[in-house]
């Protein structure tokens, strides 16, 4: 009696994880450096001075990336800092192009807002047309006193790159992926993580992705190099969705979350930073660090990432000045809404997102009037909204694919369609939900979440290989099987080529007891992917199990070939290797398996009969 | 006995010529040059009379600027054969020193001058940085023509937003133009970048 193991693998759409960072850098008094001051005594009625009325403004919205290590090009901590480039100050915070920060003002309030009120920009304005008065020395408040180095504190753990990567002197905008591996032999909890992406004047944004599975290293051409890429996606096995959005833009500061929200980290995880740099004019040597911060609390309430999209109806054509696109979902359960991460490329224009509550109120979620890929930022609302199961979340995005559009990358104007390309479109909003009120005993609400927006995906586009594949692996972690085998199907007929899909449908035709069935699929995912493991393991369960155990070796042994240390592959091998009668051989397969996994169970039985076989009992 | 009391007097030519107002203006410098980075005055108008003069004007302090340093570099080395650049550093705070750091930063084999008087600023009639003054070639009484002045090409929107790609390209074109003997549709065209005003 020989037992097998069986191996399914699914994929989910990638989602990344980010970090909502959060700060007020404190400002406690220093000694007050005493500026050259050009007059005394009291200030002409309607003049505007630097010391009284100017410095203020740039201590509190400027300095803190305007000051050395940081990432503006030059500092703004004191007058003559100030005076240098103040006709320039006045127009970029007139715009609005400075203090970067791209929501409209709204009920639902973000933390952490820069953005110059109306009458401070217009404070600068004047101050500029008076000739730039410096004031009164003593009524020059002191600089705040920034926080050097970590601003949280020293980490617990300290993650760096491997290898500095060099940004070239010039080139359009550069994508590069840092791997990091966290050396934590245990499962352990995160309340915060800081990234330093390494100079900030170059690195524009960064997001940390959680690989829980360490698959995004088979993309580095070897160990530490790191890799290239711009949306970055990630296959995981197993429902476990993105909780926290990791990101880091300048000014960020990390965030601590509160007992409870922790970040889990296991074992074998990789944190994989996903920069965005700009070319500075001479080559840059960019290597960050990411500082973690544990909590002995574990998690016990579980946010998730949901992501609202739609892609597929991003067609523009060439010239189209005012491409609309759109989605609704409505929440399944009761949330509160914690942060957003509103995504497009280039030809981005006016992106809104809203929420109908089943009372008929309205509330905007966000509106951003002019997009700005360099600008893209996670907002957190200073308190988290309710949103109540039947709340309806909208977004309505515009995309300008017009010659008069000076982001547009194509001259002249080309089709666009979604895509991961930067030349291609996106339409995407993530959401930090929190599910609440909800009877643990009924289930994990966020996989009633994760579901619902499958089923909508697929409902919105019936084309849409990724809404079917997630949708099916939704259904199969409920197992429930034979819907999941349907939607499996349907993606296999989208996209007969994929590996991916076609080795998930064999295995769940394998777990539903229909060895046969499975076989054709899981050959032609390794057609499609010669190397993949997981079908060479699902395609030996099949062979076996229609008695075919020649063929059953044959999968085994390229299985152990890919990983030789795999418990299970070894046990496996062994067992269709002693049903054709070779047990010398097979007897080395379960020692191997049992020397890897003391605990493998299959082993360890086939080998106790095995030897009870050679000894003729 | 009488003594003549002659007190030779020396008499500096400056050698200048009346500044002409055109359309297209005839520049000539007048005796207030920028300096070299050993302190020596320079002229940078009356070198190299077969050449087309390209006048770079750039702050230390401003990304813009740095961020076109590969290219003014490679242009400039491109068409060296017929046209001379000059770096113009007008912050007075720019000590030799620190620009020839800042020229070694960025991998210039350029030669640099100091403009803290803004006296070739104001001849250019520039106003941010970067922008060029582009002039032709000198005329038998060591006369230019100024062709374009303005900014080196489109890829920057405001000074935190940038094109993907520029899709103008004015330095260039000028510089082909002087080459020519020709002029250029736009013989002005502000930049994008740090204002040359601020440094007053």
């Amino acid at each position: 009696m020989l037992h097998f193991g069986s191996r399914i693998s699914s994929r989910r759409r990638g989602q990344f994880a980010f970090v909502l960072t959060l700060a007020a850098s404190a400002i406690c008094g220093l000694h007050a450096k005493p500026a050259h001051s050009t007059r005394s005594g009291a200030t002409p009625a309607g003049q505007v001075t630097y010391n009284r009325d100017i410095a203020p403004i740039i201590y509190r919205s400027c300095s803190t990336c305007h000051r050395p290590g940081e990432a503006g090009p030059f500092s703004l901590l004191t007058y003559s800092d100030v005076k240098k480039h103040a006709r320039q100050i006045a127009e970029l915070t007139q715009s609005r192009a400075m203090p970067p920060w791209l929501p409209e003002p709204q009920s639902a309030k973000f933390a952490d807002e820069m953005r110059l009120p109306d009458a401070q920009i217009d404070l600068i304005q004047k101050w500029v047309e008076q000739g730039e008065v410096e004031g009164d020395a003593t009524e020059l408040l002191p600089a705040p006193k920034f926080v050097e180095g970590w601003q949280i504190g020293q980490p617990d753990m300290i993650l760096k790159a491997e290898k500095p990567f060099t940004l070239p002197a010039s080139g359009t905008d550069t994508y590069w992926n840092f791997i990091f591996r966290v050396p934590i032999t245990e499962t352990r909890w995160v309340k915060a993580v800081e990234i330093r992406p390494g100079d900030k004047r170059y690195v524009h944004h960064a997001n940390i992705l959680v690989d829980r599975g360490e698959v995004l290293r088979q993309r580095e051409a070897e160990p530490g190099a790191g890799f290239g890429g711009m949306e970055i996606r990630i296959e995981s096995q197993v429902f476990d969705p993105d909780s926290h959005l990791l990101f880091w833009k300048p000014g960020t500061v990390p965030y601590v979350e509160p007992d409870g929200m922790a970040l889990r980290l296991d074992k074998g995880t990789d944190l994989v930073l996903n920069t965005h740099m700009q070319s500075s004019g001479k080559p840059e040597m960019i290597q960050p660090t990411i500082g973690l911060y544990f909590t002995s609390q574990p998690a016990t309430k579980f946010p998730m990432l949901l992501q609202l999209e739609n892609d597929t109806k991003l067609d523009i054509p060439a010239g189209d000045r005012s491409f609309p696109v759109g989605d609704d979902f409505t929440l399944p359960v009761d949330v509160d809404l914690m942060a957003l991460y509103p995504h497009a490329h280039y030809l981005g224009k006016d992106m809104r997102a809203f929420a109908t509550l089943p009372n008929g109120t309205k509330e905007t979620l966000i509106h951003i009037p002019q997009w700005n890929l360099n600008w893209q930022a996670v907002y957190r609302y200073q308190k988290p909204l309710r949103l109540p199961k039947g709340t309806t979340v909208s977004l309505r995005y515009v995309y300008d694919n017009s010659a008069e559009n000076p982001m547009n990358p194509n001259h002249p104007p080309v089709r666009v369609k979604g895509g991961n390309r930067s030349t291609d479109e996106m339409c995407h909003l993530w959401l930090q939900v929190l599910p609440v009120n909800f009877d643990a005993k009924q289930g994990d609400p966020r996989m009633v979440l994760q579901e619902a927006l499958a089923r909508h995906n697929v409902e919105k586009n019936p084309a849409d290989f990724e809404a079917h594949y997630n949708l099916a692996a939704m259904l199969q972690a409920k197992d429930r099987l034979s819907e999941a085998i349907g939607e499996y199907t349907i993606a296999v007929r989208l996209r007969p080529d994929d590996a991916t899909a076609n080795n998930a449908l064999g295995a769940a035709l394998l777990a539903a007891g229909h060895p046969e069935q499975s076989a054709g699929y899981l050959q032609a995912a390794l057609k499609a992917r010669p190397d993949y493991f997981d079908a060479h393991y699902n395609l030996g369960f099949a062979l076996a199990g229609q008695n075919d155990f020649a063929g059953a070796a044959e999968q085994f042994r390229a299985a152990v070939e890919l990983q030789p240390n795999d418990a299970n592959a070894q046990a496996n091998l062994g067992a269709a290797l002693a049903q054709m009668g070779q047990f010398a051989e097979a007897k080395i397969h379960f020692e191997q398996a049992l020397k890897i996994d003391p605990n493998q169970a299959i082993a360890k039985e086939n080998l106790e009969a095995l030897e009870k076989e050679m000894s003729g009992h | 006995m009488r003594w003549n009391n002659l007190q030779p007097r020396l008499i500096v030519m400056a050698g200048v010529l009346a500044l002409l107002a055109f359309a297209s203006p005839r520049i000539a410098l007048s005796q207030k040059s920028a300096f070299d980075l050993d302190g020596r005055e320079v002229n940078p108008l009356s070198a190299d009379p077969g050449k087309v003069v390209v006048l770079v004007f750039v702050r230390r302090d401003c990304p813009v600027s740095a961020r076109y340093a590969p290219m003014i570099q490679q242009i400039a080395q491109e068409h060296s054969d017929r046209a001379k650049f000059w770096l113009v550093y007008p912050d007075k705070s720019d000590s030799p020193a620190a620009i020839r750091e800042h020229l070694a930063a960025y991998g210039y084999t350029l030669p640099a001058l100091r403009d803290p008087g803004h006296t070739l600023v104001k001849m250019a009639r520039v106003q941010i940085t970067p922008e060029v003054a582009v002039f032709d070639r000198a005329r038998r009484d060591h006369d230019r023509h100024l062709v374009y002045e303005g900014r080196i090409d489109d890829l920057y929107i405001s000074a935190s937003r940038t094109r993907p790609a520029a899709t103008t390209h004015e330095m260039e074109d000028a510089i082909v133009a002087a080459m020519a003997g020709k002029s250029v549709a736009r013989s002005e065209v502000r930049g994008v970048g740090c204002y040359i005003s601020d440094l007053e």
